[in-house]
């Protein structure tokens, strides 16, 4: 009976009604998209982090992981030193470097790292064999498609390129051994992976046992961060960084993204807020004969609160099924938009669709729903039954 | 080549230093002033050289600066290349022209007669490096369609609800021989009036969000950059879209009222 009273007010005015469903879809899905970027980019940074179960990165001192051309010296000693922790299960030093592709192929640069593919974390490898020997390399199928090679292609690569003597420092005849998938490159990016000790010796005495950054992988039963503090101990000229800080330092640079994200969203709930509060107090005032008439015939307060509430839920659910679904399209969209972000890797996603955040949305429109619909039920329930019935009659 | 460049403090009080220049960043955070004495070297735990601070520089207003958390320290060319051991290299050159013509030429004859090096506009190089912001920007625009879709179906319902509201007014009017096109032209006056009263509201609102998102970000990232500017372009579009929305809505509305017979406006 009161659903009925309910939508057939709301069936009454359908061209406000419509408006308002519209009004509160926009809203919705606004609010989802911003619900969905407040935590997407940190919680898919952090699966991206964890997904090849590495939780501490070493890093030269004051700098993120390739953040800086920075090298650590001494890698092979670090390596020794970390691997005599009972709670560490496996280290993979990598080293980062320019690479050009000077006969074999067409001649292009790419990103190269080196790593022991035996205990490496960077890439999985989708065709072919992996780089195990030392004068074999994996590529992402960016670098396929620059070079036009194929699995097989022996091709010359080289590090150290001077401009002055148009030179370059090391060479290498290496065998394209296989395609692979790099976990943590943006799209477009060409790389290959070389064995670490190879792009070591390529690189010259500049190079030679050093490496960018060592991913440290730690035993189930242990914990990361007892761990991460034994190593800044041991290795005092590195920086030990957890998941959880790396995820800190990602939020605090991606403030602003997070902050937009809280003042849209709560800009979208109280936008539809007002709009259905809006609507039900005009819709209530328009029938104010028909409410009193209700309440001198014995229908109870309680009733009379019932069917306006489920009038303002109504508007809010219609509004929230059409939002969230067009929220979701809006995403992608944007998602498109900041995935063209320099460096990016191809893993991470802003928008990231959480069932979580679906239900966060749905569950603060309901709450606003009910909220636009306190002040029309006050309002219709202190109404002045006599005083009321008699001004309609007048009017 | 500066980003290697680690800074080691300690108190050293021996021969003529040199001097350096640091940002008011790094000043503020390590508690230096001009006239302090520090120790700078290539790697953390390498043997340095004792620098006089000489200047405190002021952030530039850059937008590639502001999500880096990283210092800057100027140091004399001889003075860095000799640390780094970096020889008698540089990593570029600027090079000032007079003129556009004369930096079309200039690039011309330098990539003629270069070797190992190239020149080029800086206009392009900004192009380049810009691309973040750029992303940013489609972002904000995108972000700023479905405001305005938002906000214009908001106007258009609460106008849509305000004109309804004034059935009985509209049916008095009708009945007192008032023509249709009378009451329609004040309906729609009113919406616009309102639309433009609430264009007026919203742009002092608009100001004040906007150098309160200025004050805030400025503090957070310690930049002199302006985070949100209201331009009059931005005014003209915002005041113009909603008192154009308004009397759309204002005239549909109106209209719908204007042709329902008077006594049907008052539910009879």
């Amino acid at each position: 009976m009161r659903f009925h009273l309910a939508v057939a007010s709301l069936v009454r005015h359908r061209t406000r009604t419509v408006l308002a469903v519209l009004g509160v879809a926009v809203a919705a899905a606004m609010l989802l998209d911003m619900v969905m970027l407040s935590s997407g980019m940190r919680e898919s940074f952090g699966t991206l982090l964890e997904s090849r179960g590495f939780s501490i990165r070493l890093a030269p001192r004051g700098t993120l992981p390739f953040d800086t051309e920075a090298t650590i010296a001494g890698a092979s000693a670090i390596v020794d030193t970390l691997s005599r922790h009972p709670d560490i299960a496996t280290v993979s030093p990598v080293l980062g470097a320019t690479v050009h592709v000077v006969a074999g192929a067409p001649r292009t640069t790419a990103f190269a790292i080196g790593v022991n593919a035996e205990v490496q974390g960077d890439y999985e490898v989708e065709r072919g064999e992996d780089a195990l020997a030392g004068d074999a390399f994996v590529a992402n199928d960016e670098f396929f498609r620059v070079t036009g090679a194929r699995i097989g292609d022996t091709i010359t690569l080289a590090t150290g390129y001077s401009p002055q003597l148009r030179s370059f420092g090391g060479q290498r005849r290496m065998v394209l051994a296989g395609e692979a998938r790099f976990i943590y490159l943006s799209r477009g990016q060409s790389a290959v992976a070389i064995r670490l000790a190879t792009l070591q010796a390529m690189g010259g005495p500049e190079r030679s046992d050093r490496a960018s950054l060592f991913m440290v992988a730690v035993r189930e039963s242990a914990v990361a961060d007892s761990v991460q503090r034994w190593i800044e101990q041991a290795v005092p000229r590195v920086d030990a960084i957890s998941t959880r800080e790396a995820l800190a330092r990602v939020d605090e640079r991606l403030a602003y993204f997070r902050q937009m994200a809280l003042i849209l969203g709560g800009v979208s709930l109280i936008v539809g807020f007002l709009l259905v509060t809006t609507l039900v107090t005009v819709s209530v005032n328009q029938r104010i004969g028909e409410i009193a008439v209700q309440r001198a015939i014995g229908v109870s307060r309680s009733h009379v609160v019932q069917q306006i509430l489920v009038e303002s839920l109504v508007i809010s659910l219609v509004g929230a099924g059409l939002g969230l679904g067009l929220g979701l399209v809006t995403a992608r969209w944007l998602n498109g938009i900041l995935a063209a972000f320099p460096g990016l890797p191809r893993a991470i996603d802003f928008f990231l669709f959480q069932p979580r955040a679906a239900w966060t949305a749905l569950g603060m429109l309901i709450v606003s729903g009910i909220l636009a619909g306190v002040y029309p039920s006050w309002r219709a329930t202190s109404l002045p039954i006599a005083h009321t019935l008699r001004e309609e009659a007048v009017a | 080549m500066a980003t290697i460049l680690s800074l080691v403090f300690a108190l050293v009080i021996q021969g003529t230093p040199r001097t350096i220049a640091i940002d008011e960043r790094l000043a503020a955070d390590a508690g230096l002033r001009v006239g302090d004495r520090v120790v700078v070297a290539a790697e953390p735990g390498a043997p340095g050289d004792t620098v006089t601070i000489g200047a405190i520089v002021a952030r530039r207003a850059d937008p590639s600066e502001i999500a880096r958390g990283e210092y800057r320290v100027r140091l004399h060319l001889d003075h860095l290349q000799r640390l780094l051991g970096y020889g008698d290299r540089v990593d570029r050159f600027a090079v000032q022209t007079r003129g556009r013509e004369a930096a079309e030429r200039a690039i011309d004859d330098i990539n003629d007669a270069a070797f190992g090096f190239r020149a080029h506009r800086s206009r392009d190089v900004a192009v380049e490096t810009s691309q973040t912001f750029r992303v940013v920007s489609r972002f904000h625009r995108a972000i700023g369609v479905i405001t305005i879709v938002a906000s214009a179906i908001f106007l258009l319902c609460i106008l849509v609800l305000k004109v309804d509201e004034r059935r009985r007014d509209v049916a008095a009017l009708r009945l007192l021989g008032i023509s249709r096109r009378t009451v329609h032209g004040a309906v729609v006056l009113e919406a616009a009036f309102i639309a433009l009263v609430g264009s007026v509201v919203g742009t002092g609102i608009g100001a004040l969000a906007s150098a309160a998102v200025n004050g805030y970000y400025q503090a957070h990232y310690r930049t002199p950059l302006r985070f949100s500017i209201v331009t009059p372009d931005i005014v003209v579009l915002a005041a113009g879209l909603s008192i154009v929305l308004g009397v759309v809505a204002g005239s549909v509305a109106a209209l719908r009222l204007v042709r329902a017979r008077p006594l049907a406006l008052l539910g009879r």
